[in-house]
């Protein structure tokens, strides 16, 4: 019986470990982790601690904090700063604006929405991303030129602005296609922009990897034995772009839940009464001077959840494709030595 | 009118833009001390008027821009709060006499006016005006087309003249005949839409170049968006000023207004003396701030002429019972909501807002939410679905989320739409808009009539399939018999008791859940005289008031 742990693990156990090694990566993971954790638990809060829910309104409710009553609202229409544990957990982060709901309750339902929409968005982008990318890729010819200039087409576009319109439009008027219906407030809106926006970024290289797989010695075995497209496609390629997929997966999570962020903050995204962590910027924008926590706390939440996301996303990929990490660090030295890369010679051509 | 909208969006608007401008550019020796003659104002408004031209703006921004440029034949008395809404001789020389039975108001010219550049005012320049700003489609003719004999039939053809005014250069009699009484039109004479222009005024919007007036200052330079000058009207000393003395001819010698769009920038700067006016309050997470440290010196609260309220539509379940809007009025805590609006509302359950005639304090429905609650029960409506309308402004999205939550309170789902401020009363005006069950709006006068609070937005005469006004669609034939009827006839105390009987009847029905009236607010630098400012409730703050100290 061989030793060889090489010879007994398979690419993805291998994988696993070099990720492992990472440490970077795996406490990032851990954040991520934490993040969701904390969504997760926000009925908890809200139901056994804060005892409210995230749209409540407090506005002419006074609450006891260390023996003292206290307008969650003050006339003049300043909202409760934070109490943390002063009154039992209620506004432990204070009141998110003039109308006295619980900051901590909607900062974590407010998370919910934007890592749901983050990660739904993902995936619809990627699962249509990955088929145009297959479809191009192996059958060519017209197929990929109508495809490739479409997504030319979505990637030439003023992408925040276009989808700024769009998510008004649905905002507002919400969507009607046949049986198929999206009501004006509906999450599944700002979801749908930021899919359609967000697919060329994926599929392009992607459909680059399909290229070169396609004329792999196992695809055109694979045709050879008179497999259909749709088997060489999805049964033989589609497996050896998995790691790939994954990686852009992890990345676009984060990229959905920035754009869903801009358009939450321009009014185009999440509606309300609704929290994501964009529409909490927006109100707390207002006051920032009065109550700045409101406008950072959320800030702060999209920039950690954003950057946990991209660290897993470069660890997973140097886990997945080290040839890749070892090309790449070849490339940054030889810069750095002063040489040009094939890539920047390319960009010059 | 849709200018309210406009007063608010002044409270909200986000971005940045400053200019450094000295505060006083017209010298020490002119501004300062005992409020002489002199000095440069250096005002910001927080977005530029809708238009700078008199037959068009339709907004306080511009009526307050525009106030000491553009003299109507009658005008408001220069004065704050209800003072400033008796009616007054502007180009006339006195108020009109009416005969006919209140169809024919005759008005004489004061003789010797001159406009900005040198050309004389003629009693013709009025008619000119009238058609000018109907060939313009202003926002503001309908008040004269449905008045004017032969002026409907001149908006649709716009072939002139309209027959029902006759005017006598030589004499400067200017005769107005009209379809019907109309005893709101003395009122319409004092708006800037049918201010007396040159009759060579191009018919086109002139707000880049605005057209030459009466007043005691000419705007003498504007560039839409980003602001606008003036300096004072050469002929006011030589001839206007002498006509009409009762007139201000104004302290400071000119003016520059720079918009900065950003409220929290206004304050700022207003603070540290890099301008000395706003025209628009601070914003909402400052206003105590500035109130507290302000107030008395160079902070002043301005009451207005002004109602907010949620509408229900009558004609659509469940708003049609009207348990169901009963029971939404006595669910609504004006309290909150004069939180909400970080108190800058005053709280009010009635159409008529304080300082209107025929305005008298009323609480039909004290807050209760269990009996709101009990009476939803009762009522038992089939539909408990409920699209809820407001704009994006703060504070109005906020008080549109609050009713939002007050309809889930006593047990209805309800559905939220917040428009742009921007198309909002088009949207909610426009018929076809889905969903018309309920929303927010508010109504600042545009003229001191009670009228004005009845025909427009409570009449059925002004259920329209687009630019609707009167979002509840109440159309109830009694109610609009007598807002036809109190219409016709000049405003006495007859009247008046009638308009606060007919505020109470139509509360009884609930079309509305009102709940406040707006204050808006004068805030200078240390260099002005606050007590010097004068804050009238149709044109806000007068620029001839101002003066250094």
């Amino acid at each position: 019986m061989s030793t060889e742990p090489s010879a007994e693990r398979g690419p993805w156990s291998l994988a696993l470990r070099r990720f492992l090694r990472n440490r970077l990566a795996v406490a990032f993971l851990g954040l991520f982790v934490l993040i969701v954790v904390f969504v997760l638990a926000a009925p908890l809060w809200a139901d056994h601690v804060a005892e409210t829910g995230p749209n409540k309104e407090h506005t002419v409710e006074q609450i006891t904090v260390d023996g003292e009553q206290k307008d969650v609202v003050t006339p003049e229409g300043k909202p409760i700063g934070p109490q943390w544990f002063g009154a039992g957990g209620k506004f432990f982060l204070g009141a998110d604006s003039r109308l006295g709901r619980d900051e901590m309750v909607r900062l974590m339902y407010g998370g919910r929405t934007s890592l749901q929409i983050g990660i739904t968005a993902a995936l619809i982008a990627t699962i249509l991303a990955v088929v145009l990318a297959l479809l191009a890729g192996y059958f060519r010819g017209w197929v990929d030129g109508l495809i490739a200039r479409t997504l030319d087409t979505i990637w030439s576009l003023p992408v925040f602005l276009i989808g700024l319109s769009l998510g008004i439009a649905l905002a507002v008027g919400g969507l009607k296609v046949g049986p198929f219906e999206l009501s004006s407030g509906s999450i599944w809106n700002p979801i749908i922009v930021i899919s359609i926006f967000t697919v060329p970024y994926i599929a392009r290289p992607i459909r680059g990897q399909v290229l070169a797989l396609s004329e792999k010695e196992f695809v055109e075995a694979a045709v050879a034995q008179g497999a259909s497209p749709l088997r060489v496609m999805f049964g033989e390629i589609l497996p050896n772009l998995a790691s790939t997929i994954i990686v852009f997966f992890t990345l676009m999570i984060a990229n959905s839940m920035l754009f869903e962020a801009g358009l939450s903050f321009l009014g185009a995204g999440v509606q309300p009464p609704n929290s994501s962590w964009g529409t909490m910027i927006t109100v707390g924008v207002e006051l920032l001077k009065i109550q700045p926590l409101l406008a950072i706390l959320p800030g702060l939440m999209i920039m950690l959840t954003v950057l946990a996301l991209n660290i897993v996303g470069d660890g997973l990929r140097d886990a997945l494709d080290p040839r890749g990490k070892a090309r790449m660090d070849a490339a940054l030295e030889f810069e750095s030595q002063g040489g040009t890369t094939a890539a920047q010679q390319g960009a010059v051509v | 009118m849709k200018k309210l909208g406009a007063v608010i969006a002044v409270l909200v608007l986000a971005a940045v833009a400053s200019i450094g401008l000295t505060s006083c550019g017209g010298g020490d020796d002119e501004t300062s001390g005992g409020g002489e003659q002199g000095g440069v104002l250096n005002g910001t408004y927080a977005s530029f008027p809708d238009y700078l031209d008199p037959a068009l703006s339709y907004t306080a921004e511009g009526w307050t821009a525009m106030a000491d440029v553009y003299t109507p034949l009658l005008t408001y008395k220069h004065a704050n709060g209800e003072e400033g809404s008796e009616v007054i001789p502007g180009l006339a020389k006195e108020l009109p006499k009416i005969s006919n039975g209140g169809k024919t108001y005759t008005l004489f010219l004061r003789p010797g006016l001159k406009y900005s550049d040198g050309t004389p005012v003629k009693a013709s320049d009025f008619p000119f005006a009238v058609e000018r700003m109907i060939k313009l489609n202003s926002g503001g003719s309908p008040f004269y087309i449905a008045a004017i004999e032969g002026a409907e039939k001149f908006a649709e053809t716009k072939q002139g003249p309209i027959p029902g005014i006759e005017t006598n250069d030589k004499t400067g009699e200017i005769v107005i005949n009209l379809e019907k009484p109309r005893g709101t039109f003395t009122n319409e004479l004092g708006l800037m839409f049918v201010a007396p222009l040159p009759q060579d005024t191009p018919v086109e919007d002139l707000s880049a170049n605005p057209p030459p007036g009466t007043g005691p200052y000419m705007i003498t330079k504007s560039q839409p968006g980003k602001g606008w000058e003036y300096e004072r009207n050469p002929y006011w000393a030589k001839a206007n000023g002498k006509a009409m003395p009762d007139l201000p001819e104004g302290v400071i010698d000119s003016a520059k207004m720079t918009v900065i769009r950003n409220p929290e920038t206004q304050v700022d700067d207003i603070e540290q003396g890099t301008y000395e006016w706003m025209q628009n309050p601070p914003p909402a997470s400052r206003y105590a701030e500035v109130k507290e440290k302000y107030e008395g010196t160079q902070f002043r609260v301005e009451p207005t002429i002004s109602t907010y309220y949620f509408w229900m539509n009558m004609n659509r379940p469940p708003f049609d019972d009207v348990k169901v809007r009963q029971a939404v009025n006595y669910a609504v805590d004006a309290k909150a909501l004069e939180r909400i609006y970080a108190g800058q509302i005053a709280a009010t359950q009635q159409i008529l807002p304080p300082g209107m005639p025929g305005y008298e304090k009323f609480e039909l429905y004290p807050y209760d939410l269990e009996k709101a609650k009990e009476m939803i029960k009762e009522a038992n409506p089939s539909d408990m679905d409920i699209t809820v309308w407001t704009d994006t402004e703060s504070p109005n999205n906020e008080a549109g989320e609050y009713f939002n939550e007050v309809l889930k309170e006593i047990g209805f789902n309800t559905t939220l739409k917040q428009i742009n401020a921007d198309n909002y009363f088009t949207v909610i005006g426009n018929q076809s808009t889905p969903d018309l069950d309920a929303g927010w709006s508010d109504w600042f006068q545009d003229y001191p009539h009670p009228n004005d609070f009845f025909q427009p937005l409570l009449s059925g005469e002004s259920i329209l399939p687009t630019n609707n006004g009167n979002f509840a669609e109440l159309d109830d034939p009694a109610v609009n018999k007598k807002i036809t009827e109190l219409g016709e006839v000049q405003l006495g105390p007859e009247q008046e008791e009638a308009y606060k009987e007919l505020d109470k009847e139509i509360m009884e029905m609930a079309p509305w859940a009102p709940y406040g009236t707006r204050t808006l607010s004068t805030f200078v630098s240390d260099a002005i005289d606050l007590e010097s400012v004068i804050f009238n409730p149709t044109f806000g703050h007068y620029l001839s008031s101002f003066e250094f100290k």
